[in-house]
């Protein structure tokens, strides 16, 4: 048996972040993670995060994993892979697999950060090959460069479905349609926008009814849904695909935790069973703590922070740092959690109907329900004014604590206010230079730059783009509307892409003037 | 959780459904029908479930599972999930061969 100060289990978002909190301060630190590469979903996530600079907003999830581990990797943290943690006993006694053996330790202080597992719904045909979680579409497109079919649906309208539907788009797939049996979207409203002018369909208030094939899926079935979810006869619809894919939310990995003996909880807000815990994750059974989803289901951002706050926790516990020190750094992460955790989406807020922004201004029902805001409705929002000559339009309408937006701006154009959930408003005389800083840092890729008059009857729309191929430029095609019908012709102006860019190509297409507060993707003609 | 199940309690008789031969546990290969029926068999808790029908026992240890064998009986039992006890977790929490188990590393010593 070996002993170690601090047994960490599970080598993603919050473990890796408790380590280095713990190892920083000299404590002999170990991590166990089954799997053969440590990050856990961080490397699947493609997409740039939200939040604060202190959160890492504008930066893609693989790149926050990477960082991570040079951390820990320069904090002295021993990362053990491919080793299955299969038995957590009484005095934190850890039982390891590693190979063809078990090895026993023993830790003064152990965290649990093993995250979560996918949901899955149950209709005829579930068990049909084809029939996917959306993690594993994740990790088949980002992890081992496959795609997991040719034409998908996807079932699930939270953040994970949006997210990898339009990461399924970006992997060249087609998505048949985006469903939900919820009469609304789950997620935000800006991923669900940049789905929608793609051209996918939401079919919100339906399920699936049955999946069809004999050994593999061939086609899919959805049908409406009435107020107790039950599906309406006669409203069937048949979708050609290969491939269904769930994003119906997740399960704490709790198991490990229950074993332990310290008490838990049934929550349905925090997605199941879970651990019973102080507000830095420490469980009933002193020096033995739970960090990230396996504690509540949240996202990795959040997941960092509760797992630094186990690592500062742990310190403290074996005394490599003062009282006053832990809670000096404990509130300063509390208040960045706080921040992280307020908005429309805050975890205080599931379930609850939320009819009016932070400002006053009434929640867009079409947006909900259809994954794109009406012309007439974006008129409303404070990011949406009319300008002379080029200048930004944020499509941004729900309070989401996130701010890059006006950090990216050189000349100051774009305001938050004092609040990091308000919506971003032009500042009064700003003189946009048209550099595209902004529409490069929106995570939620609702920034466009407009000019509204060329003086020659046509009008420019620089559209966030981040597909292959990359239209030449010059080249002609259509201007889409939000909810990805043609509308015009369009003529690719140009396609910047420099590193502060971040990957996110700035396509600026000529589109007639009429529709220069209509005409928001492109697509080669 | 941990409610004192009131077994006198009536459930009513065994309806069949059409879905009722849609495979909710694969690992074990246990239907949505048999769950249901089980449940009129007098089996009200999880446990009961899984020894009753080996529910969650397969390779996956009820990862897929575990939540919509609760959902279905907590619904013939009328109930809300949350009311019911979760199965026991239990090492091996991952599925391992005998002679793995069995093996322990041989540089063990106390460091």
């Amino acid at each position: 048996m070996k002993r170690y100060e601090v047994i960490i289990v599970g080598a993603g978002p919050s473990g890796l972040s408790a380590a280095i909190e713990a190892a920083k301060r000299g404590i002999k630190t170990i991590v166990f993670d089954e799997n053969e590469k440590p990050g856990g979903q961080l490397f699947k996530q493609i997409h740039k995060f939200f939040g604060s600079k202190k959160h890492h907003a504008k930066i893609r999830g693989f790149k926050i994993g990477e960082e991570l581990l040079k951390e820990a990797d320069e904090a002295g943290v021993e990362v053990v892979l491919n080793a299955t943690v299969i038995g957590l006993y009484a005095d934190k006694e850890v039982v390891v697999r590693r190979g063809d053996e078990v090895s026993h330790y023993k830790g003064d202080t152990v965290i649990v950060a093993t995250g979560a597992a996918e949901n899955m719904v149950t209709f005829p045909g579930w068990t049909l090959p084809g029939v996917i979680g959306a993690g594993a579409a994740q990790t088949m497109m980002n992890l081992h460069g496959i795609k997991p079919g040719k034409k998908i649906l996807m079932l699930g309208s939270g953040n994970v479905g949006l997210v990898v539907s339009f990461q399924l788009l970006q992997a060249g797939c087609e998505v048949a349609a985006l469903v939900d049996a919820a009469p609304k979207i789950g997620g935000y409203g800006v991923h669900a926008s940049k789905v929608a002018r793609t051209g996918v369909p939401f079919y919100l208030s339906h399920t699936i009814t049955k999946a069809h094939g004999e050994d593999h899926v061939t086609g899919v079935t959805i049908s409406k849904v009435d107020e107790h979810f039950s599906p309406i006869e006669g409203t069937e619809k048949y979708f050609d695909v290969d491939t269904i894919c769930m994003a119906v939310g997740l399960s704490p990995m709790s198991q490990l935790l229950k074993m332990s003996g310290c008490q838990m909880e049934d929550n349905p807000k925090k997605g199941g069973q879970v651990p019973i815990t102080d507000e830095y994750g420490e469980t009933s059974v002193p020096g033995l703590f739970a960090a990230g989803d396996v504690s509540g289901i949240e996202e990795a951002s959040s997941a960092m922070i509760e797992g630094r706050m186990a690592g500062v926790c742990v310190a403290e516990y074996l005394g490599y740092c003062t009282e006053e020190e832990k809670e000096q750094i404990l509130a300063e992460l509390k208040e960045d959690l706080e921040s992280l955790r307020q908005g429309m989406f805050a975890p205080a807020n599931r379930g609850k109907e939320i009819t009016e922004t932070e400002e006053g201004i009434a929640v867009s029902k079409n947006l909900l329900q259809h994954g794109f805001l009406t012309e007439k409705e974006v008129e409303k929002y404070p990011g949406v004014v009319h300008k002379v000559g080029v200048h930004p339009v944020m499509e941004c309408t729900q309070n989401i604590p996130c701010n890059p937006c006006q950090d990216a701006c050189p000349r100051g154009c774009i305001t938050i206010g004092e609040n990091i959930t308000y919506l971003p408003i032009v500042a009064d005389g700003s003189k946009c230079s048209g550099c595209g800083m902004c529409v490069a840092s929106c995570s939620g890729q609702a920034i466009f730059l407009v000019d509204e008059d060329c003086g020659d009857g046509s009008a420019t729309v620089t559209v966030p783009y981040e597909f292959f191929p990359i239209p030449e430029e010059g080249s002609k095609g259509f201007g889409l509307s939000r909810n990805g019908e043609k509308l015009c012709e369009a003529t690719v102006v140009s396609v910047k892409s420099v590193a502060a860019y971040d990957h996110t190509n700035l396509l600026t297409m000529r589109v007639p003037k009429e529709y220069a507060m209509a005409a928001r993707f492109f697509k080669a003609g | 959780m941990n409610q004192i199940v009131d077994r006198s309690r009536d459930i009513g008789e065994f309806v069949p459904q059409p879905d009722d031969d849609m495979l909710v546990c694969r690992c074990e290969e246990v239907t949505k029908g048999e769950i249901r029926k089980a449940v009129h068999d007098g089996m009200w808790t999880i446990t009961e479930i899984r020894r009753y029908l080996r529910t969650g026992m397969g390779l996956c240890q009820g990862q897929t599972c575990a939540r919509l064998v609760k959902g279905i009986v907590a619904r013939e039992l009328g109930i809300s999930p949350a009311q019911l006890e979760p199965a026991t977790a239990r090492s091996p929490m991952r599925p391992i061969e005998m002679k793995v188990l069995g093996k322990e590393e041989v540089s063990d010593t106390w460091q």
